[in-house]
């Protein structure tokens, strides 16, 4: 049967509350049972703990703190069957009762005990079989905060890295309201980190988004702005050679005629402007234009190789074509002067301004005067000393006039086409007049500066890229990108604040009483009123001291800029505000991962009012606290799914199903895909929730999984943090190395389940993932590794490695320092991956020596040996110290080695739990295959279906972990089969109800 | 409105009580007038430079530093790589990132402000600026004296009301206050729909909210009933309105005004740490009323003028002002300035040069008696002074190895004032050193 059809069935099962016929005679098969089973107690249990156990196991201090007495009915039993599972745990390995106690039950007493209490464990997982068991409101961990709010903002912010470690639940794992309390100091974190994230908020004029870094003072918020505007440039390309090689591909393919659609498809793949490019093509190909630079370019263009094959030419005989336009172009560039004036610093904002905007606007425009008439004599006549430069001839132009005509056409042509920049992205100081070398010095230029002295200011020249090369769409983005500068930074007012105290601390022009008005510290000095009363009186007494047209003409203009700029930017900032607070409830809704009710929408408009007038706040701060407030709600950050259904169990809504799912296959928050799922009322449809459970998988969003759910189950989630290498001893653990140690499991686990592979390659697999830093570590040469990036190393037997066991990761969590410890890697691999159950050591344990060199004559596996005489040790030892010493070839940080740190050649041979001497970690494997991997099947199943629950197991569990095994076994055991079982299940997709009555 | 200190002495009157001891740096840019900065003798024979004069009558309290210096600040070209490092002695970075070191007095504030409303006021007279200066430094150096981090400025408060308002509403932890009053509707009605154990989780939350809340409303009525046992025993506390919205007009309304919030600050124990900014480096403030037209920083460069002399007399009239205020605040047998030190300084001991070979340092106040006052300390010793730095884009390197320089660092005397504020660090700045008799 399809796993489809067999949930749908079961959610029949689930929703109808069948009551045939069927049901009644079970029930009374049930009543009848349940009789058996309550005699069972009375003849068969009871007694046996009261011969064997109550004795030790009851009064005021009973052994093991285990009183027995309180099992006095089968009921009690069913009460606290975790602690009967001990119990009989205990009985079965015979360590109870004690060799030493003075009676011992018969092999048959204890057979019998044993029966009784399967029975009943089998009557009990039987009667409650898919109970949705106590599944507690919770906070989202830690690890799950951060997620959703990697999600929710789409930047990585990591508010919650901070807190304290999430305690985890006894499945291990820190996703359950078992473990994960709430403390007034946890709270108040969870409110600092809500507020850490607000102030990543950006109020754009469209509305609100996420900054990667605080965007709450004004040079962050520059740089924020600033960066964008950059990244949008530099995604331009505007390589003159890329363009003429497109060109001739065109040409390639087309001949000279006109290449049609062509052309958009060879841009596009490219990388190029299809605006652009059409230009550039109409220029080489076109009919027009066969004088001057335009005919060399085209002489060039032509004589590029004919066949597709010579890729290489055709390369280089475009570079030099470009190289040509590089060369020719600063020649054709006009030149302006600063302006000057009697009393104003030249340093002066409309000055600098005035200039820029010059040379912006003559971008793509030809300087007449670089031209030479053929016939008149060389330009500089003084200068003839100086050695002919080859690219003079090509600015020498015809004297006969239609010909010259045709000429200057040319070069306005090749000048419109080839401006002498694209755009400015950086300069220096302006006035200086030292543009040419500051721009050459890295920390003399600043991005988008105006190019003023002390002052922040931005200047925009974008001119050329904007008309050749964008098309509407990219046009409208970079123009909301420099409107955004303005709006969020403040830019034009900040402009003008910085120039009122330029022309007082640097200059004397505002030193008389008629400028006392103007202060750079009054907010009201960028407004309207007060800008034209200090234009009016700085005209005017430049005017008096005798500047010229020009540089009044300046003045004015430049007033009248600043003013508009600051003047837009205010009301766009006014015009923003409502749409920030509907971003702010769309916010809420995705934080809540569920639709808003309508009064909760009117409830965030409301406490923004209240923000604003009770409290006084400005439209920033009040709508930065409104997002706190949305963050702190337990909406937000407790995951609890409120239900107004009647029924004590039943199914979970649409949305509160979506976050289940991903909160188990991403550790975050469902997307919008899953969402809308919900909303269509589809996800409780077989095919809809596997397909979205596929999806999901696929994303790389299942990292969660990998890095929440494996690092828990495999004890190394905080070795981000492990600090117990000697690094002075190890130097090759630095926190690189120890990064990728983290990262190698969970690359491992992300593969598998993607790709659907078998869980048994977890002990089998010969392959691992590396990065540069781990490849090192293990010694893993000559693989093609990026920097940063991560490969699959196939045959890693061959360097040792190849599946979780000898991961560095483990060997090195489960080695304290300057030794190795084979008790705790042999305890992490019968304790983490096969689930067996150790107890505590007494507390009188001798220390070993915490260095191997001090151990004397004897090997570690030695002394562990002497160890193991003591019986009380013994018991527990046996089984898992062997099991460690088959990685006595690796080293404290999981490096292979020969020798141990005392200098003795290490052994990895042991005998193991079955008796039988193996070797290294394939002798591990081969006893894993052969006596442990049902053992190993059998705790995944219970880790996973624990943690996708976020609860501990209950014994109304053991049918679905059947089933879980079952199924795994059909399907060649794919990891994905067990996540498949577990999302179909009626655990899964149901819960208890607010009518749920607990037995007490 | 006002609230003095006492809420947080158990007992009024008890004999082993001990006064908060409460620190302000006033700053003052481009430098004072060297001719005119001097002092001679101890005590009230204390004699003073002209620049000083404004300060006579505090001389008994009054601790004259000489010769002390930044060795981050020497040799970086002028103007803003001589003030962002003023309180912190740390290097500055050059370029579009900013890099420094946390200031003295957000270390203090660190340390001591969790007990207060705030944990320090930081003000300033003169808007920050955010251009580049030509030495390539951030003009943000110029603009802050007080930085939370090698990054960060702290946010500098210009405006007198909205400063005054930081001390009362509507700022940090209030202002989570009414965010805490709406979670805890939210958790409310989703208990009520959810089953009886989820009901239990929801508990845990609604009760972490309402002991935060409580921890704000404790700060809070700790000051509301010292006010009134403080008005219960005839204490006079010092009052002040609201100043009004906007920047005063005049400039000797604006620095009073920052003056008063800081005594009014300091008397009602909301914050013990305070930085004021009283013109920024490279100033544009103009004196008019001095009889000065030129703006701070062109008056600067002719610093031994009269008109600079007038300036810079202005500004430690401040500091005058400020001690005036706070030693007529009674505090059990003394009074806020004895258990307050006023740390008045300047980024350059020249403007004309951009000298920053010595740092002008003079303090009123004696920490509760753990400072002995009315005194001048010199510690010039041989010190190599550096021809006028005309090359700001290089960066010369002096050297400053010879005898004496060690036993002169300004951030041995931070090191020495944290230390007589219960805050002990083994180093900070440049110092690993105690300032040796002081």
């Amino acid at each position: 049967m399809r796993t489809e059809q067999k949930l749908a069935l079961l959610i029949a099962s689930v929703t109808i509350l069948a009551a045939g016929s069927d049901a009644v005679s079970r029930e009374e098969n049930a009543v009848s049972r349940e009789e058996e089973l309550r005699r069972g107690f009375s003849d068969v249990a009871h007694p046996f703990l009261v011969r064997y156990c109550i004795d030790c196991h009851s009064g005021t201090k009973p052994e093991a703190q285990l009183d027995l007495t309180l099992f006095g009915s089968t009921r009690d039993v069913v009460r606290d069957f975790p602690t009967w599972v001990h119990v009989v745990e205990r009985v079965k390995t015979r360590e109870m009762p004690p060799r030493d106690a003075e009676s011992q039950p018969t092999a048959e007493a204890r057979q019998t005990f044993l029966r009784w209490s399967k029975n009943l464990r089998d009557h009990e997982a039987e009667r409650n079989a898919g109970d949705p068991g106590p599944v507690l409101a919770r906070r989202l961990s830690a690890a799950e905060y951060n997620h959703t709010i990697h999600d929710l903002t789409g930047v990585d912010i990591q508010p919650a890295r901070e807190f304290p470690v999430d305690p985890a639940n006894e499945a291990g794992f820190d996703n359950s309201g078992e473990s994960l309390v709430m403390t007034p100091g946890l709270l108040a974190k969870y409110l600092d980190a809500a507020r850490a994230v607000s102030d990543h908020l950006v109020l754009k004029p469209g509305g609100v988004t996420f900054a990667p870094h605080p965007v709450v003072t004004v040079t962050d918020r520059d740089k924020y702005c600033v960066r964008r505007i950059i990244d949008f440039y530099q995604g331009q390309n505007t390589e003159y050679a890329d363009y003429f090689y497109a060109a001739w591909r065109l040409r390639q393919r087309h001949g000279l005629d006109d290449p049609g659609p062509a052309l958009v498809e060879v841009a596009t793949r490219e990388r190029l402007s299809p605006k652009y490019l059409a230009r550039i093509w109409s220029l080489l190909a076109g009919e027009e234009n066969h004088y001057g630079p335009v005919a060399k370019l085209r002489s060039l263009w032509q004589s590029l190789p004919d066949t597709d094959a010579e890729l290489e030419q055709a390369r280089a005989g475009c570079s030099t074509m470009s190289e040509y336009v590089r060369q020719l172009r600063p020649r054709l560039r006009r030149e302006f002067p600063h302006l000057r004036a009697k009393g104003i610093n030249n340093g002066t904002q409309p000055f600098v301004l005035w200039r820029n905007r010059q040379y912006a606007t003559h971008r793509m425009t030809l300087n007449r005067d670089a031209l030479r008439i053929a016939s008149s004599s060389p330009r500089n006549e003084e200068d003839e000393t100086a050695p002919a430069d080859e690219l003079d001839s090509e600015l020498v132009i015809p004297e006969e006039e239609g010909l010259q005509t045709r000429h200057v056409d040319a070069f306005k042509a090749f000048c419109a086409v080839f401006p002498d920049t694209f755009y400015v992205s950086r300069r220096g100081r302006e006035f200086s007049g030292k543009q040419g070398i500051q721009l050459r010095n890295e920390g003399s230029v600043r991005l988008l500066s105006a190019g003023f002295h002390s002052q922040m200011g931005y200047f925009r020249d974008d001119a050329p890229l904007y008309e050749l090369l964008l098309n509407e769409q990219q046009q409208r983005r970079l123009d909301r990108l420099w409107q955004e500068l303005d709006v969020i930074a403040e830019a034009p007012t900040r402009q003008h604040q910085g120039y009122i105290w330029y022309e007082r601390a640097e200059s004397l022009f505002l030193a008389t009483e008629e400028f006392d008005f103007a202060r750079s510290e009054d907010k009201s000095v960028a407004s309207e009123e007060k800008i034209a009363r200090l234009a009016k009186t700085y005209l005017a007494k430049a005017d008096r001291l005798g500047a010229t047209k020009k540089a009044l003409d300046a003045i004015q203009e430049h007033f009248r800029i600043i003013d508009a700029s600051i003047r837009r930017a205010e009301r766009a900032r006014k015009d923003a505000s409502p749409l920030h607070l509907r971003a702010l409830e769309d916010f809420a809704e995705r934080a809540y991962r569920r639709p808003l009710e309508d009064a909760e929408r009117a409830e965030v408009r409301d406490f923004y009012d209240i923000l604003r007038k009770r409290d006084g706040l400005e439209h920033e701060d009040a709508t930065r606290d409104v997002l706190v407030r949305i963050l702190t709600s337990p909406h937000f950050c407790f995951r609890t799914h409120p239900s107004d259904a009647e029924e004590p169990i039943h199914p979970l809504s649409d949305y509160a199903l979506a976050s289940r799912l991903s909160y188990f296959l991403w550790s975050s928050m469902p997307d919008q895909e899953l969402l809308s799922a919900a909303s269509r009322r589809q996800l409780h449809k077989p095919d809809v929730l596997l397909s979205q459970v596929r999806r999901m998988l696929n994303d790389d969003g299942v990292e969660g999984l990998g890095t929440e759910f494996g690092g828990h189950w495999l004890d190394f989630r905080q070795f981000q943090r492990h600090n117990s290498v000697d690094r002075g001893r190890f130097p090759a653990f630095d926190n690189d190395l120890r990064q990728a140690m983290f990262e190698e499991p969970i690359r491992f686990l992300v593969d598998l389940i993607q790709r659907g592979g078998s869980i048994l390659d977890l002990l089998y697999a010969d392959h691992t993932f590396v990065n540069s830093t781990l490849a090192a570590h293990y010694g893993i040469e000559d693989l093609p590794l990026e920097a940063g990036g991560w490969a699959r190393v196939a045959k890693a037997d061959r360097y040792g490695r190849g599946g979780l066991l000898p991961m560095s990761v483990f060997l090195t969590k489960n080695a304290p320092g300057l030794r190795t410890s084979p008790v705790k890697r042999g305890h992490w691999v019968v304790r983490q991956l096969l689930g067996e159950r150790i107890p505590t050591p007494p507390p009188e344990v001798p220390e070993l020596p915490s260095d191997e060199a001090e151990l004397g004559e004897f090997t570690l596996t030695e002394v562990l040996a002497k160890h193991r005489e003591h019986e009380s040790c013994s018991v527990c030892h046996n089984r898992f110290d062997s099991v460690g010493v088959v990685f006595e070839g690796f080293g404290p940080i999981g490096e292979q080695r020969s020798l141990d740190l005392g200098g003795r050649t290490v052994d990895t041979r042991a005998k193991l739990p079955d008796g039988v001497e193996r070797k290294g970690v394939p002798g591990l494997r081969d006893y894993l295959r052969k006596h442990r991997q049902a053992e190993f099947v059998d705790n995944l199943c219970r880790k996973l279906l624990a943690y996708a629950l976020g609860r501990t197991l209950i014994i109304s569990d053991d049918k679905l972990l059947r089933r879980m095994r079952d199924e795994l076994v059909q399907n060649d055991h794919r990891f994905t089969s067990l996540i498949e079982s577990i999302v179909t299940s009626p655990q899964f997709l149901r819960q208890r109800g607010r009518n749920y009555r607990y037995e007490e | 409105m006002a609230l003095p200190w006492l809420e947080s002495i158990p007992v009024w009157g008890a004999t082993n009580r001990s006064s908060p001891k409460r620190f302000a740096a006033l700053f003052m840019a481009n430098g004072i007038n060297p001719k005119e900065w001097w002092a001679k003798g101890s005590g009230a024979d204390m004699e003073l430079g002209k620049c000083l004069e404004p300060l006579e009558p505090f001389k008994a309290k009054m601790n004259f530093v000489k010769g002390l210096f930044n060795r981050a600040a020497v040799g970086v070209g002028i103007h803003p790589g001589q003030t962002g490092n003023l309180l912190s002695g740390a290097k500055l970075k050059k370029g579009a990132e900013l890099g420094g070191g946390i200031s003295m007095d957000q270390v203090l504030a660190n340390h001591i402000g969790r007990k207060t409303m705030q944990s320090s006021l930081v003000l300033g007279c003169e808007q920050p600026v955010t251009g580049y200066h030509e030495t390539n430094f951030s003009m943000a150096y110029s603009s802050h004296i007080s930085w939370q981090n090698a990054t960060s400025p702290v946010p500098m408060e210009t405006y007198p009301s909205l400063a005054f308002d930081s001390l009362f509403e509507n700022r940090g932890t209030t202002r989570n206050r009414s965010i805490l009053d709406r979670v805890q509707g939210d958790a409310r009605s989703l208990s009520r729909r959810v089953s009886s154990r989820d009901r239990a989780k929801l508990d845990e939350y609604l009760a972490s909210v309402r002991e935060v809340e409580k921890r704000i409303d404790r700060i809070r009525a700790a000051a509301d009933k010292a006010a009134g046992k403080a008005r219960d025993r005839g204490q006079s506390v010092f009052t002040m309105d609201r100043p009004d919205n906007g920047l005063p007009e005049d400039i000797r309304d604006h620095m009073k005004l920052m003056c008063d919030i800081i005594a009014m600050a300091f008397q009602t124990d909301k914050t013990r740490v305070a930085t004021l900014l009283l013109c920024r480096d490279v100033s544009g403030l103009i004196y008019p009323f001095l009889g000065v037209r030129r703006g701070h920083h062109i008056a600067s460069h002719s610093d031994t003028s009269d008109s600079y002399l007038r300036i810079v007399k202005y500004h430690c009239s401040q500091a005058a002002y400020l001690a005036g205020r706070l030693a007529s605040m009674e505090e059990g047998d003394s009074n806020v300035l004895d258990n307050s030190l006023l740390l008045f300084l300047s980024n350059m001991w020249s403007g004309s040069n951009h000298d920053s070979t010595k740092v002008p340092v003079m303090m009123i106040g004696g920490l509760g008696g753990t400072l002995k006052t009315g005194r001048v300390l010199d510690y010039s010793g041989t010190t190599r002074v550096p021809a006028v730095n005309k090359a700001p884009d290089k960066d010369e390197v002096f050297d400053y190895s010879e005898k004496g320089d060690e036993h002169r660092k300004l951030c041995s005397l931070y090191l020495s004032i944290m230390d007589r504020m219960g805050v002990s660090l083994d180093k900070f700045g440049d110092a690993d050193t105690r300032l040796t008799g002081l």
